[in-house]
């Protein structure tokens, strides 16, 4: 609620003896009826029930718009020689664009070679994007929808997914085991990993799952599965509850709360919730259940601050996280633990890096792909570039300059009378 | 998923433009699914909910960049189970949320700080509470609005324990009835309204409406109001005698209504 005490402070203390007294009804809205239309007038005469609702028809006078790709998730395609990059700005709408790996480097805005888009499509807030080049399809997770949409690698337009998965409510991170041929899937709401077949399809249940207090999951997005060595890597926020096993397969059934047993309330309970360090979390491949990780890396030395994306380069065996919070990309030794640094840093002005969520690595030509949710851009920089230092191309979906409100996903709304300033969050 | 932060805009901004400050980094612990913004102008703070650690987090109103909460509300005592709003009634120092997961809305001091039980709690069988969604409170009239997953439900604002409802605006005609879990709700005291947004038109109905009435008035997706799709939420500035609408999927619509806003 907006409570504008600012604007209606003379008339707080009539309208608080007015209420006391009883009387509210008659005085105010008398008082106030001279605001009305004729319309109003004769709406209000009828009985309730009776009515028919008044229609405010009519033409925003301003409006604030966000309608630029926003991208979030990407893969790269080495062998065709492709990038896919999700946009997850609702309002654009959502999409899952192709792009060439090697083009010249341009400021001006790219088309893609091809867009995944439309009502037929079932794409919402694409959070999480992997690819298979020997099945030539590929996976797109929906962080506010329930479901994986499978599309072919050719795909074009507003065309069905070949198939479709049930997950939960806040799935994002999505990463394909080609050697096992399984998917990964992490879930923020009730802080879980879920193990699918990559042809899963339908209400198709899980090989495994990891949750439940020990894992030290909390919040958790990007995750990455190191195959040769046989362990997951995921990246934290680190806002925790305690999460009962199944709690989303209930809710995405419309079983949770007084839906179970109705005309009984649930029982109040004391809350779980609690702040930790955002974190890097490190499973064995094949743990199931309520697990401890491996290992942890966290703490004020790991710079870590919001980490959205991870993915291990195999070539200089680091982890890097794209960390959102502070427009930079942390680079960890792979067997990092506790308070560790990075071992290096791809940060600054020069970097274009604002927002980054991301990140995926071109073996083949040496370079590491980076999307930014802050500006509209996928940049690609050396793999072993860091610093201050400008990216080799980049691809725009907005004109250089065109500003990036970040409302793609909001929840709330509120005006400030004092400022006269609008607030919107995500 | 988008970042979670909290965008201000200038109140006469239009077109596309970059926010003038923002809210957000890991210190400022804001988490995605914060359903709502609660704006407190006399005490000059902003209440926001993250779900995902049961918290309530209090910000300055005219704080910017990795901002800190000068106030969280959290842990056991709490009883707050994945709350993702919140309401503030600056005039009783008092803060309001509904709680989907244990069909009940909890109430604590504005000023309260840690581990701290509510002090009042809206919950049992007479209030027929089922997964309640969001609140707004009228400190003035003594209002407390409440949307569930069948309609709105409107209580006493002091209204503690076990209490029937003193109306239930719920039923074909209504149009809110039937298992929406996105309904929102602003009071508006001036105006004595109520207005619900989420799945369709925004709907308003008059503070002594109650049973299955359909709204005193909509605001509806439509050629002339450019908008598609649901209305999400909405604010009102007042001076401007102004209507803010957030659609979620084509922006944020402002409307001029003089006839509405007193």
């Amino acid at each position: 609620m907006e409570f504008q005490m600012n604007q209606w402070s003379a008339n707080k203390t009539f309208s608080l003896l007015a209420a006391l007294a009883g009387i509210s009804a008659c005085i105010v809205s008398g008082a106030g009826r001279s605001y009305f239309s004729s319309s109003v007038w004769a709406q209000d005469s009828k009985k309730p029930a009776d009515r028919k609702s008044i229609v405010l028809d009519r033409s925003p006078i301003r409006k604030l718009e966000d309608p630029n790709a926003t991208l979030h998730a990407i893969a790269v395609d080495v062998e065709r020689g492709e990038v896919f990059v999700g946009n997850d700005n609702i309002m654009s709408p959502p999409s899952i664009m192709a792009y060439p790996l090697d083009f010249a480097p341009t400021d001006k805005v790219m088309e893609p070679k091809r867009r995944i888009a439309g009502p037929k499509t079932n794409l919402g807030a694409i959070c999480g994007l992997a690819i298979s080049p020997e099945a030539k399809e590929l996976y797109a997770v929906d962080g506010d929808g329930e479901s994986m949409d499978v599309f072919s690698l050719e795909a074009n337009g507003d065309v069905p997914p070949a198939r479709q998965l049930a997950v939960a409510h806040g799935s994002g991170g999505v990463y394909l085991d080609l050697k096992h041929d399984e998917l990964f899937i992490t879930t923020e709401h009730v802080n879980k990993i879920t193990v699918f077949r990559r042809t899963a399809q339908g209400e198709e249940k899980p090989l495994r799952t990891i949750q439940g207090s020990r894992t030290k999951l909390a919040d958790s997005h990007g995750i990455y599965v190191d195959t040769d060595k046989d362990e997951i890597f995921v990246v934290n926020h680190g806002h925790w509850r305690e999460t009962a096993p199944g709690e989303d397969d209930a809710r995405r059934k419309g079983g949770d709360g007084s839906r179970r047993h109705p005309g009984v309330p649930e029982d109040l309970a004391p809350s779980t919730g609690q702040f930790f360090p955002p974190s890097i979390t490190v499973y064995s491949r094949t743990a199931q259940g309520d697990v401890a990780p491996l290992r942890v890396i966290e703490g004020p030395r790991t710079r870590l601050n919001v980490p959205s994306g991870i993915l291990l380069d195999p070539a200089s065996n680091q982890l890097i996280v794209a960390n959102a919070g502070d427009d930079s990309l942390l680079f960890f030794d792979r067997d990092a633990v506790g308070n560790a640094a990075p071992v290096r840093v791809l940060q600054g002005p020069l970097t274009n890096i604002k927002g980054p969520t991301g990140i995926s690595v071109d073996l083949k030509r040496n370079e590491l792909w980076v999307t930014n949710w802050d500006n509209h851009t996928a940049t690609v920089f050396p793999r072993n570039a860091k610093g201050n230092v400008a990216p080799l191309r980049l691809i725009r979906t907005a004109p250089k300059d065109v500003p990036a409100p970040g409302f793609a996903t909001a929840g709330g709304l509120a005006y400030d009378p004092k400022r006269d300033e609008i607030l919107i969050n995500n | 998923m988008s970042h979670p932060r909290i965008s201000v805009f200038a109140g006469s901004a239009k077109g596309i433009v970059d926010p003038i400050r923002v809210i957000t980094g890991q210190a400022s612990l804001l988490a995605r699914t914060m359903h709502t913004l609660s704006l407190d102008s006399v005490h000059d703070e902003i209440v926001v909910p993250n779900p995902f650690a049961e918290a309530l987090l209090f910000f300055r109103a005219a704080g910017s960049g990795e901002e800190k909460p000068i106030r969280i509300i959290q842990g056991p005592k709490t009883m707050l189970t994945y709350t993702d709003n919140a309401a503030v009634d600056p005039v009783h120092n008092e803060v309001f949320t509904s709680q989907r997961r244990t069909d009940s809305v909890m109430v604590f001091s504005r000023e309260a700080n840690g581990d701290v039980a509510p002090i009042r709690v809206i919950h049992g069988p007479k209030t027929k509470l089922d997964r309640p969604v969001q609140v707004s409170v009228d400190p003035v009239n003594n209002i407390l609005a409440v949307t569930t997953m069948e309609g709105l439900w409107i209580f006493n604002r002091t209204d503690n324990g076990d209490v029937a409802p003193r109306a239930i605006i719920s039923g074909p005609k209504t149009g809110i009835s039937g298992g929406n879990s996105e309904l929102k709700v602003m009071v508006y005291p001036e105006g004595k309204k109520i207005f619900v947004s989420g799945g369709g038109p925004l709907k308003i109905w008059n503070y002594d409406d109650n049973g299955d009435v359909p709204p005193w008035g909509i605001l509806t997706s439509s050629s002339k109001t450019e908008m598609h799709g649901s209305v999400s939420r909405v604010a009102i500035n007042r001076a401007a005698k102004e209507l803010i609408v957030l659609n979620r999927t084509s922006g944020v619509f402002i409307f001029s209504m003089p006839d509405l806003i007193q």
